[in-house]
């Protein structure tokens, strides 16, 4: 259900899952985009050299991903501060899945609290992130 | 005055004391500014790569277009660190980001990022105890208006005591 106002939220509401690009071309695209072209985000055999599992998703891509899945289920969203901590490398190419869930509402403020986070395969978390938002209350 | 780290703490680990003293000297003390002005293709690609649908955000001709949300903790200062600033004994890493909107950043504008050291502290945890380093960068129009604030934590985790 896309959420168009404050009274379409519910607390403890779990946010669509999505799924994001990974793949080396996208990453590409984000790192030209950002100026964070170094070889350990787009090139594994450069990013091996260097004694890691692969190419990285940038920290900060992985945070533009949180970002993103708020968009997609509330469009008129306002972010107004996202937090995230990185636990683990997020690997390019590799699949995972973002899962959001509603943790606070204020009413009065038209405000809401999201916890994110990035998991792997194996439903390990890799990222975590809280969002705040403000939602137009109608 | 420059922060000195103690013979012990640069061999072994890191005393509140030298913590202390790294706060004193450069907590809120802007140590960095730096001229940025981006493109509207940036924006979208950014945003597009990142899986974002908000016209907002990925379509220059929408009337409301500005930098996505999260753009601004992309953005680097021209010096990681103040000068001066302690190396504290261990293994570092980012150990995240965060970012905090205002106003619209919109593509042709320039716009100044001021950097500054927001706050140093330790954690102790089970893998021993850990130094962190919040950098803030405020991002200003011309008109001295802050349009957001972009968060690295950047984290020392103390080598072990040999």
């Amino acid at each position: 259900m896309t959420i168009n106002t404050l009274r379409d939220v519910q607390f403890g509401e779990e946010l669509p899952v999505f799924d994001p690009d990974t793949g080396i071309d996208n990453v590409r695209r984000f790192c030209t985009a950002a100026g964070w072209l170094g070889p350990r985000f787009t090139d594994h055999d450069a990013a091996r050299k260097e004694g890691l599992p692969g190419a990285l998703v940038p920290g900060i891509m992985s945070q533009g991903f949180l970002a993103a899945m708020i968009h997609r289920w509330a469009p008129t969203a306002n972010i107004t501060t996202i937090d995230t901590v990185f636990r683990a490398p997020v690997i390019v190419d590799q699949q995972y899945h973002i899962n959001g869930v509603v943790t606070d509402i204020d009413e009065e403020k038209g405000q809401v609290e999201i916890d994110l986070t990035v998991t792997n395969e194996a439903g390990e978390t890799r990222v975590f992130g809280t969002a705040t938002v403000l939602i137009p209350t109608a | 005055m420059s922060t000195q780290i103690s013979e012990q703490s640069a061999d072994h680990n890191i005393e509140e004391a030298d913590i202390r003293a790294a706060r004193e000297q450069f907590l809120n003390v802007v140590y960095d500014e730096k001229e940025f002005i981006f493109t509207a293709e940036q924006f979208a690609d950014f945003a597009l790569a990142c899986g974002e649908t908000a016209p907002r955000y990925t379509d220059p001709s929408h009337p409301d277009f500005q930098a996505p949300p999260t753009f601004p903790a992309s953005l680097h200062p021209g010096k990681r660190l103040p000068d001066g600033y302690p190396k504290f004994n261990g293994l570092g890493m980012d150990a995240g980001k965060a970012a905090a909107p205002v106003r619209p950043i919109r593509p042709g504008e320039t716009v100044v990022g001021r950097t500054h050291v927001h706050d140093i502290y330790t954690k102790s945890g089970r893998s021993g105890r850990m130094v962190f380093s919040l950098i803030r960068m405020e991002i200003f129009d011309k008109a001295n208006n802050l349009l957001a604030s972009a968060d690295t934590s950047i984290v020392i985790r103390e080598r072990p005591a040999q």
